[in-house]
């Protein structure tokens, strides 16, 4: 992100606009206090969650005030090809995670992905799964707030350890006292300040440059970008969207990966009232999806029509909302940016406390002393895992400054484990052979397969190929996942019945245990 | 991040010319497809969601619904969900 500073200078009504707004979500988050009483509500929000409340935080999670920025800088450097991510990146995934994984963690009764996993497969892939996304939500904490708090000193020039002492204690306060219902209601308002302040911002950039046709005239018509507006980029493009990576790696493998193996994305829609809502939640917020890069790829858009020789895509959306937006506005705009961010620490914060709590310190408590975490237990080891969390996010992120490579490597490590993870979800689901030792070679091989592939130069066109790894490190893994399982004993009836699909689906008998398991 | 770097670069000089003759034949294929069938791709990924959708039995889809009324049918909040993203891979 670099340290050149593009500050907007803040009138009083922005700060005001922005202080408002501070509070009044910290209030709102510490409200749902007094309805914790044990680890299902911590975590799970008592299942009261609404499809609504599910599908907007869903949504706000899954963009970061760093989304605004990066995205935007996509959209200024590639063009329109950077939305894909929230258009066929999204809505196909979610009705499959809709209608094959969400009932299924709905009904297992379940907390976390790893669980789910140890229960159809072994307590191996279980742990490899929880430590390995434990260990990135933590790290990603940390860098979020690091840099956020450099996207913050960029575009207002306020001090960076502020900036991430402030967002530390808002999300800290409230996700410790209010668990997952203060997560998911907090994200509700973020997300309508964000879609506000980022509607602003769309319609004064459009209304700049002359409406939208001027736009697209403009943009087309300089050297070098008469692709900005082409969704789908020819297979040997050597911008990271190629058509074909953004049909089978993105739409099939990473989205749907993302979707149904998120702990983020699942833990809200495990929180549902009913899992109609759980469903409906998914729904509503691939739809929702649709309005995204209106909100942070058009103004980058905006922005190589009026500055079309930036040194970086990146400083497009601070330029933007200093040289276009008047007070007032610039200050629910920077109160969009806030929610962002907020609503991804907050989300990244309970998620990573909800694995650690209980895939890893409740399998390790259950082997010491042979008994189960009880809900008080597990509700109170879940604050005090929240509370050192951001602790240790907010401490370790100065250390993160310049580490970019740090968090390049973060980011590519997860996406060379969502491939080889989906393949085994998916065939645990629907493939009543896959045996445990199948899940772990699958695991184990694929993620080895895709660290290979992805270090290897040459082989595709793309300068960035993640998303051909991704697709190609899912078509390994559900090959050895099906030759290993085929070749090892099949598991006992008793410890697959309502994990497989066709089950749910033909079996009465499995059925009416699932619905009593669930009342 | 130097060590990372030399496994990085053990891992490319080992396997790269192997996966360079698995991976290129399929690169030239690729390449002589339509710029057509690229958007039938996309369009075919969501319509194929939408088509799935409408397999499955209907008490599955709509387990403890609300209501029964066509509002609370998902297969239908399934299509209206997915009309818009269909329409800009169109135009777009």
């Amino acid at each position: 992100m670099g340290d050149d500073v593009v500050a907007s200078q803040l009138a009083n009504i922005d700060v005001v606009i922005v202080v408002i707004y501070m509070i009044g979500v910290l209030i709102l988050g510490t409200f749902f206090a007094r309805y914790i009483k044990s680890a299902g509500d911590f975590f799970l929000a008592g299942r009261a969650l609404p499809f609504w409340a599910i599908g907007m935080s869903v949504v706000v999670s899954d963009i970061g005030a760093i989304d605004f920025m990066a995205t935007s800088g996509a959209g200024y450097t590639y063009g329109i090809a950077a939305a894909n991510f929230d258009w066929i990146g999204s809505m196909p995934a979610m009705a499959f995670a809709a209608f094959i994984f969400i009932p299924y963690y709905w009904r297992a009764g379940v907390f976390t992905i790893p669980e789910f996993l140890g229960r159809r497969y072994n307590a191996a892939v279980q742990i490899i799964h929880a430590t390995i996304w434990g260990i990135f939500l933590i790290t990603m904490l940390a860098v979020m707030l690091w840099m956020t708090a450099t996207m913050l000193h960029t575009v207002l020039g306020w001090d960076r350890n502020f900036c991430i002492i402030l967002i530390a204690t808002i999300t800290g306060i409230y996700t410790i006292s209010g668990g997952l219902s203060a997560v998911v209601m907090t994200d509700v308002v973020q997300m309508i300040v964000m879609f506000i302040g980022g509607a602003a911002l769309v319609l004064l950039s459009l209304h700049e440059v002359g409406g939208w046709s001027s736009l697209q005239e403009t943009v087309t018509a300089m050297p070098g970008r008469e692709d900005h507006f082409t969704l789908l980029l020819p297979h040997d493009s050597s911008t990271p969207y190629p058509w074909t990576g953004i049909v089978f790696g993105l739409g099939i493998v990473m989205a749907t990966g993302y979707m149904a193996g998120n702990q983020a994305v699942v833990q809200r829609t495990l929180g549902a009232r009913s899992e109609w809502d759980a469903k409906g939640g998914m729904l509503f917020a691939g739809f929702l999806k649709v309005f995204i890069p209106l909100l942070v790829v058009v103004p980058g858009l905006c922005a190589v029509a009026l500055y079309p020789d930036l040194s970086s895509g990146d400083k497009a959306v601070p330029i933007m909302i200093r040289e276009i937006l008047p007070p007032g506005l610039r200050g629910l705009m920077f109160a969009a940016l806030f929610a962002a961010l907020m609503s991804s620490v907050d989300s990244y914060l309970n998620s990573a406390t909800t694995i650690w709590t209980n895939d890893l310190y409740g399998r390790a408590y259950g082997w010491i002393t042979g008994r189960n975490l009880s809900p008080i237990h597990a509700l109170r080891t879940g604050r005090i895992v929240t509370f050192m969390f951001i602790i240790l996010a907010a401490m370790t992120a100065p250390l993160l400054a310049n580490q970019e490579a740090m968090y390049n490597f973060i980011q590519t490590s997860l996406s060379m484990f969502q491939g080889p993870v989906f393949a085994i979800l998916l065939l645990g689901i629907l493939w009543r052979r896959a045996t445990q030792w199948g899940g772990l070679a699958g695991l184990v091989l694929g993620v080895s397969f895709t660290t290979i592939l992805h270090n290897t130069s040459g082989v595709f066109p793309s300068d960035d190929p993640f998303l051909f790894v991704a697709w190609w490190s899912f078509v390994f893994t559900i090959i050895v996942t099906v030759v290993v399982s085929l070749v090892t004993p099949q598991d006992p009836d008793e410890k697959v019945r309502g994990l497989i699909f066709g089950q749910v689906m033909k079996d009465g008998v499995v059925q009416r245990v699932l619905r009593e398991r669930s009342e | 991040m130097g060590f990372i770097s030399r496994i990085s670069a053990a891992i490319d000089a080992t396997f790269s010319s192997f996966f360079q003759r698995v991976f290129h034949p399929m690169n030239d294929l690729l390449l002589g497809i339509g710029e057509i069938w690229w958007t039938v791709c996309a369009v075919l990924l969501f319509c194929g969601a939408i088509g799935w959708v409408w397999t499955l039995r209907k008490e599955y889809v709509n387990l403890d619904a609300p209501h029964k009324g066509i509002l609370y049918d998902l297969r239908i909040w399934t299509i209206i969900s997915m009309l818009p993203h269909i329409l800009i891979y169109i135009i777009f």
